[in-house]
């Protein structure tokens, strides 16, 4: 898992890329947290990730509540084809709240 | 299954034939040493693995017999019973039981009445000595239904809290989910992060999610329940099954952790009840709460957490177990003559020139049952040269060791107070190399500690501790092993390397050179740069020899020095001399063989590159300036270029280049053959090797060539540099 | 990219039937005798799950799990092992050692396979 970030003015952008997983989660936990601590407006760009399993997606939720709950803003971004499967299977599309680009061939479930 | 098992069963015959045989064996070792438990362990095993492997082909009376067998054998391993001739003669009984059975199968024939009777005698007598405890049950009793008929609807509901280990267990909740999927369809599902604790107490680790799933599914409620089968003792799991009524609902919302309005909200929103069936039902649950106490039993199982208790170990048997561990790994060492290896390499080399051929005939006729037979030979092949050149590879720690004793003898000599540090000795390396390896190190060693590394004195105005610290290191890079020499001494003196070298004709007066070139000078034959000969490196064995050691290995070596700080010698060496894995190019009519860990990409060439290869050295690929030699030229083939180029991009050592080919030919196991004597001034080949046609193929000189073209590229850039500046420019905007 | 899975087994022959299951449903798969060569097996290639046979020479399932389970790399492989229905006991070593998972030994590859796909799908 690697995570770059890249700041315009107040929004921080994150990019991760590759594995989401167990294996770097423990590592990612504090990272993700002292950047929304840093900026009022945070995104994470998961074009890159090629493998979420419970413990990223569990990550992200933390994410997105204590954002919620500073009064801050998250959204999440060009949701890679696992990711996409993964959000799918759960039902958490609307759950974030955030418009995914759903590529060919992926149908959306009718929730 | 549609699975072709045929050659599985054969391995299955044949491993359960060896079995017997180690059965036999170790039940006659125990006539005489009935106490030795490695043997009953043996025994143990062969009639277990049987078992195990019967039961894979649905052999259900091998499997049926053997169980029997193998369970007495359990008490006997664990020393619940005794034993004695009788129950050797038993064994044996059933050994030959075993053997009978699977020639039975094996022949497919019927088995006899006679067969049959001894098979019930022999598992009369296995019964008694269970004694008075039944053989335990054969499977898993059935998953207990109470959930009632299937009702109208086809809608499962489940209610899914994980533990927080499963994550750590390797069990990923998507997992069972998905698996879920291809049972039905899963109609809705709800994630509930209620479980997730605030930032600064959750685990990112542990698990806190939950999950209320409508599933749509003609499975039933074990086959459901199964899925979940490997996390039941790590998760809460609820089934309600279609056509539930409402109050089961109500039931499962009071025993779910969540808050019960809301979990009525979620089984709303998913469609199990509606609103009002909701509400009717909660206001009536609340009457009859105050009515009775207890609650009505549940129309669904609820799937308990059994609480497992850690066994106590038996100290005394685990360490009897480390006892016999040691023993076995001790007799798995052979000692086998060097020459049967370098025989056996030998061998497999002329294997793989021959398998290339076989492939090659199997190509030409287009027979496709061919093909794939000599795939699979080339294959098995393949790691059987892999596996013999293996067992040449020795760690060059033991080489590395022998230092220590130099080191402490040459710092003894000389007055120095020098340390030997060593890094990567598990590396390995082919033996052959590591024979070849320990004349140039020396040399290298005692060099360092007699020019590198200061007197003390030295080394106390300078600042440094007083103990000199000589470094060995060694690790793979790119298929080649790197050994490390270095030392934290005073470093080369540019200076006069280089006024040595002017002095010796090595180098032009007005040469210019990096600092690194001027250090590599001191490889060159015919230098020596101590001033005074000192008893030990001066002995007229100067650096070029090594030099000249290691690159008869096919190795490189080089030099990184800072003044003060000092040297650090680098000697790259091939991980084998036999074998290599190779890339097959053509230019012409001829092939050349290029190091396969040495090629980093293939490119075509476009026109506009070809033209442009006229003008300079290098071609621009993706930006970077590449160069590159044209083996047409280099090797001066006759004939016309083809109408197609290809550029082979290697490196070496850190350096890039381009190798203009005009076929690629694909990857070839490549048996090296030296070349002769008369060939040694050839620039550019390091060897040849056969090809499966038949004809010689030349094995290019990787390092060798990479140099040659950063020197024309560099010569070809001075003179545009003299010419003026606008060739490079126009050059470089392709 | 298709999953690969480890079998540790010291029969040929179940080596052989697992390994042809698996390939068929799409997983790639590595093999090896015992605990000792599975180990060398974990030299840094991305596995997926582990099948491992508790009862082998040189070096049992169990061991080998708890040292693979000690590699940073390996820690959170899934292991389904391979038991016998009298090991009561050793299924809950196999559980202490961090193989949550198993298969009742004898097993049709049927079972084997639709173990496998509860905890990864091809």
């Amino acid at each position: 898992m690697e995570l770059d970030s890249e700041r315009h003015e107040n929004r921080l952008c994150l990019h991760a890329a590759g594995e989401m997983t167990i294996y770097s989660a423990a590592e990612l936990k504090p990272t993700i947290l002292a950047a929304l601590e840093q900026s009022d407006e945070v995104d994470i760009d998961l074009s890159e990730v090629s493998e979420v399993d419970t413990s990223g997606v569990q990550l992200l939720m933390l994410m997105k509540r204590e954002a919620l709950a500073a009064g801050k803003g998250l959204t999440l971004s060009g949701h890679s084809p696992a990711v996409l499967e993964v959000f799918e299977l759960l039902g958490l599309g609307s759950w974030f709240g955030d418009p995914q680009v759903l590529p060919a061939g992926v149908a959306r479930r009718v929730a | 299954m549609s699975l072709d098992l045929g050659d599985a069963l054969q391995t299955f015959f044949a491993e359960s034939r060896s079995l017997l045989q180690e059965m036999e064996e170790g039940l006659l070792r125990l006539e005489t040493a009935p106490d030795d438990a490695e043997a009953v362990n043996a025994v143990f095993r062969a009639a277990h693995t049987i078992k195990g492997s019967s039961g894979l082909f649905g052999l259900d009376d091998i499997v049926a017999f053997t169980h029997k067998a193998e369970s007495v054998l359990d008490r006997v391993r664990n020393g619940e019973l005794a034993l004695n001739e009788g129950l050797i003669g038993l064994f044996l009984g059933c050994r030959d039981h075993i053997e009978r059975l699977l020639d039975i199968t094996a022949d497919g024939t019927e088995m006899d009445a006679d067969t049959r009777h001894q098979g019930e005698a022999l598992a009369a007598q296995l019964g008694q000595c269970m004694g008075p405890a039944a053989l335990p049950a054969e499977t898993e009793a059935p998953l207990q239904s109470l959930g009632g008929g299937r009702m109208a609807g086809d809608t499962w509901h489940i209610s899914l809290r994980f533990g927080r280990d499963v994550l750590k267990n390797g069990m990923d909740p998507l997992s069972f989910i998905r698996y879920l999927g291809t049972l039905g369809e899963i109609a809705h599902l709800t994630t509930l992060d209620d479980a997730l604790p605030a930032a600064a107490a959750m685990d990112p680790e542990c698990c806190y999610l939950g999950f209320e799933i409508r599933l749509r599914s003609e499975a039933d409620k074990a086959r459901i329940e199964g899925v979940f089968e490997f996390v039941r003792d790590d998760c809460q799991l609820h089934i309600l099954p279609p056509g539930s009524r409402v109050a089961d609902y109500i039931e499962l919302i009071e025993m779910l952790p969540e808050n019960n309005s809301r979990l009525g909200e979620i089984l709303v929103a998913c469609g199990a009840v509606t609103q009002r069936e909701l509400d009717e039902s909660l206001a009536l649950q609340a009457c009859e709460n105050a009515r009775e106490e207890a609650p009505q039993p549940l129309g669904e199982i609820l799937v308990g957490r059994q609480i497992v208790q850690p066994e106590l170990v038996d100290a005394a048997l685990t360490k009897q177990k480390e006892v016999r561990l040691r023993q076995t790994q001790e007799a798995r060492f052979i000692r086998v003559h060097a020459d049967k290896l370098d025989e056996l390499i030998n061998l497999v080399g002329e294997l793989v020139i021959a398998g290339a051929g076989a492939t090659l005939l199997a190509q030409r006729q287009g027979n496709g049952a061919m093909q794939e037979a000599s795939a699979l030979v080339s294959r098995l092949v393949e790691e059987i040269r892999g596996g013999a050149l293996r067992l040449r590879m020795v760690p060059i720690g033991e080489t590395f060791s022998r230092f220590q004793r130099v080191v402490r003898d040459v710092s003894k000599e000389l007055g120095k107070d020098i340390e030997l540090v060593v890094t990567g000795a598990e590396t390995e390396l082919d033996k052959s190399v590591v024979e070849k390896i320990g004349d140039p190190l020396t040399h290298l060693v005692r060099n360092s500690m007699d020019h590198g590394i200061e007197s003390a004195e030295v080394r106390a105005s300078r600042g440094k501790p007083a103990k000199g610290k000589l470094r060995l290191n060694a690790y793979h890079d790119s298929g080649s092993i790197v050994i490390e020499v270095g030392d934290d001494g005073g470093g080369l003196n540019r200076d006069r390397i280089l006024g040595k070298a002017i002095e010796r004709g090595i180098v032009g007066a007005n040469q210019s050179l990096s600092d690194r070139e001027i250090y590599n000078l001191i490889f060159e034959a015919g230098f020596s740069t101590a001033d005074q000969v000192s008893n030990l490196s001066g002995r007229g064995v100067g650096m070029d020899v090594v030099r000249r050691n290691i690159e008869a290995l096919r190795g490189t070596v080089e030099l990184d020095s800072t003044p003060g700080e000092g040297t650090t010698v680098r000697i790259r060496l091939p991980l084998t001399l036999a074998i290599i894995d190779g890339f097959l190019v053509g230019v012409g009519d001829s092939a050349y063989v290029v190091p396969l860990e040495m090629v980093l990409e293939c490119v075509e060439l476009s026109d506009v590159d070809r033209q442009a290869l006229a003008l300079r050295a290098y071609v621009n690929l993706r930006g970077e300036v590449l160069p590159f030699v044209r083996l047409r030229d280099h090797f001066e083939v006759d004939g016309h270029g083809t109408r197609r180029e290809n550029i082979v991009v290697v490196h070496y050592a850190g350096h890039k280049a381009g190798l203009v080919v005009d076929q690629l030919m694909g990857e070839f196991q490549t048996v090296i053959k030296p070349l002769g004597k008369m060939f040694s001034k050839v620039k550019g080949i390091s060897g040849s090797t056969i090809l499966g046609t038949g004809d010689v193929a030349l094995i290019l000189d990787v390092p060798s060539l990479v140099q040659q073209a950063a020197a024309r590229e560099a010569g070809l850039n001075r003179e545009a540099g003299q010419s003026g500046p606008a060739d490079r420019a126009t050059a470089s905007v392709q | 990219m298709a999953k690969t899975i480890l079998i540790v087994d010291d029969s040929a022959s179940v080596r052989q039937v697992v390994g042809l299951t698996l390939k068929g449903a799409g997983y790639d798969v590595v093999d090896a005798v015992d605990g000792k060569d599975a180990l060398s097996k974990l030299d840094g290639r991305k596995l997926h799950l582990v099948i491992s046979d508790v009862n082998m020479p040189n070096m049992d399932g169990i061991s080998f799990v708890k040292e693979m389970k000690a590699k940073p790399a390996y820690k959170f492989i899934p292991v389904i092992m391979l038991t016998t229905e009298g090991s009561e006991a050793k299924k809950r070593d196999g559980q202490m050692a961090g193989a949550k998972a198993w298969v009742v030994k004898p097993f049709q590859p049927a079972q084997m396979l639709d173990a496998v796909s509860k905890l990864i799908l091809p």
